[in-house]
């Protein structure tokens, strides 16, 4: 009888993806009497194990080959089905990475299992398994249910939970072997990591983000402005990037950075889920756009609504009196 | 190479609103969601560049869907397929498997896809066409070059850019950023009037039924107790202040 419920790990470079240690919490509350078992995929990662393995789980494997170093949906599906067969779980957890939202759809469509993805909650009801998610690009939501037959997959977005904190028991690790032989279709041939251009960032208590409400490349230079008032930096939307406003090492959301700053301020991001799930971490969020049905604005503590060419010099400047600039 | 580039039609994302019970106007203008016209444009691009042989564009949806197969015509594709569906009947799952059906049948090499859509946005449709037709799948695709018998794809992820190969057939996901589509010019939508749109009734086609089903949409509810300023900038960039004040943010 299948039960517990199996948290997939992705690492990278043999370091965690963050987004996969949020999904501890939820699969605890899922596992009921059924344990909690880890799989933590990659090259050389001991380390990563270890570290999971205290963070309140029951058990973790690993699938360690140096062919999974990078991702590939089919090294990833070969080990996650293998644990799954020593396993036996009733339902599997994935993080809503790039990675994550390619292998629950498709891993349930290998097996006509089901999948829920992008979901912010899930839990059972009896049998059926209900899922909160963002539709509608963040606009809305809604509880997607399903009653599944075998092993259910479900895919929870990025931010929506904490991280499991260390210090929480030390779980066994046991390593899986897996033959992936020449399995993998798809082929790593290089990868361009950005250069870390304004790598502040990361580590800013203050992070100003401009989306395409800005316009062009040079309306970034208030928002330069208003950073520097505030000994804070500046980060992008996808759609910025795509547009080459700015550099890609300033993006944030899905595709780029995920940045949990004391204060962050979007100005002409409408909060498409895409680029939430890289901040929705942040501690107070003000939200400058002209459109007030902008969903930025429900997650917003402090929300300007109009042109954001008259509140953003207004607000330097403001700024700039308050800290005696 | 043959390819296969299936589009949803979606409301306008930039017009839909919701109204308290979760519903939005029938009105709401509806368009070729966005990542499917990325998909278009570069499944054209490779036909005019003489890498692809033929490009049909395919829709699952109501019959008003139709629109939506008549872009991709007018921006270039060879013809059309439209399987009518109620809006009830749509389930992803239920849609992958009619659009991997198609591809199957009709010897596609290169399934090219958006890699996700505005409205449900689950972005399920693409990884599950390809378990279905046992091909691998390439998400998140930004750049894409033809090589021998495979193609040279680059995606963007967390990571950065990773260059990844892939054999054909094959299942591709595009993001933006892959092209810049084009409008339709009045030549493109004169000639598509005469490309034919073959229609098929959904029943022709093995679906399991919803396998995952709906609830009513509705709104979030504020994480947090926020103050909205609408007034001349001035007067909200002092309120602002004030409340980063309190905050201790200033």
């Amino acid at each position: 009888m299948a039960s517990g419920v199996l948290v997939v790990v992705e690492t990278s470079a043999g370091d965690i993806r963050e987004s996969s240690l949020e999904l501890i919490g939820p699969a605890r509350s899922l596992a009921g009497d059924g344990g909690v078992t880890a799989l933590v995929i990659g090259s050389g990662v001991d380390a990563a194990a270890a570290d999971v393995a205290g963070r309140g789980v029951d058990r973790v494997l690993t699938v360690d080959n140096e062919a999974l170093s990078h991702y590939t949906t089919d090294g990833y599906t070969a080990a996650i089905e293998a644990a799954i067969g020593q396993v036996d779980p009733a339902l599997v957890l994935l993080a809503g990475t790039t990675s994550g939202r390619d292998l629950g759809p498709y891993l349930a469509a290998r097996t006509d299992s089901v999948c829920l993805t992008d979901c912010t909650t899930v839990r059972w009801d009896g049998s059926t398994l209900v899922g909160t998610r963002p539709v509608y690009q963040g606009k809305m939501l809604t509880d997607v249910s399903t009653t599944p037959s075998g092993v259910a997959f479900a895919v929870l977005r990025g931010g929506a939970n904490p991280v499991a904190v260390a210090g929480q028991g030390s779980a066994d690790v046991e390593a899986l072997n897996v033959d992936l032989g020449d399995s993998l279709r798809v082929k790593v041939v290089d990868v361009a990591v950005p250069p870390a251009g304004d790598s502040s960032l990361d580590s800013a208590e203050t992070v100003v983000v401009g989306g395409r409400g800005m316009g062009s490349a040079e309306g970034f230079a208030m928002l330069e402005e208003l950073a520097a008032a505030l000994d804070g930096a500046v980060g992008a939307t996808r759609a910025v990037t795509d547009l080459g406003w700015r550099p890609h090492s300033e993006q944030i959301g899905q595709t780029g950075k995920v940045v949990r700053p004391k204060l962050y301020i979007g100005v002409g991001v409408s909060g498409a889920v895409q680029h939430t799930v890289g901040m929705q971490g942040a501690e107070t969020i003000v939200a400058i756009n002209r459109d007030k049905d902008a969903p930025l604005f429900k997650l917003a503590a402090i929300g300007v609504v109009g042109d954001l060419n008259e509140i953003v010099p207004a607000l330097t400047q403001e700024i700039k009196a308050a800290r005696g600039k | 190479m043959k390819i296969l580039v299936p589009v949803k039609q979606v409301p306008d994302p930039n017009a839909i609103r919701f109204d308290a019970s979760g519903t939005f106007a029938s009105s709401t203008p509806r368009v070729v969601n966005e990542y499917d016209q990325y998909a278009i444009e570069e499944a054209i691009r490779l036909k005019e560049s003489g890498a692809a042989t033929e490009v049909v564009v395919m829709t699952v949806g109501p019959a008003s869907a139709r629109d939506a197969v008549n872009r991709g015509l007018a921006m270039g594709a060879d013809r059309g397929l439209l399987v009518v569906a109620t809006d009830s009947d749509l389930e992803a799952a239920d849609v992958a498997s009619i659009i991997s059906a198609e591809a199957r049948d009709g010897g596609y090499d290169l399934v090219l896809v958006g890699q996700e859509t505005s409205d449900g946005g689950s972005g399920v449709v693409g990884p599950q066409v390809a378990a279905k037709l046992g091909v691998p799948i390439v998400s998140n695709v930004v750049s894409l070059e033809v090589g021998d018998g495979k193609l040279s794809l680059g995606r963007e992820v967390e990571d950065g850019r990773v260059t990844v190969e892939s054999p054909l057939p094959v299942v591709v996901c595009a993001l933006t950023g892959l092209n810049d589509p084009r409008s339709p010019s009045l030549k493109g939508i004169m000639a598509a009037r005469k490309k034919p749109v073959q229609e098929t009734p959904i029943a022709s086609y093995e679906t399991n039924g919803a396998d995952v089903s709906w609830g009513k949409l509705y709104a979030e509810e504020r994480v947090v107790e926020g103050t909205i300023i609408e007034t001349d900038a001035e007067s909200a960039a002092r309120q602002v202040v004030e409340l980063l004040r309190e905050k201790k943010l200033v």
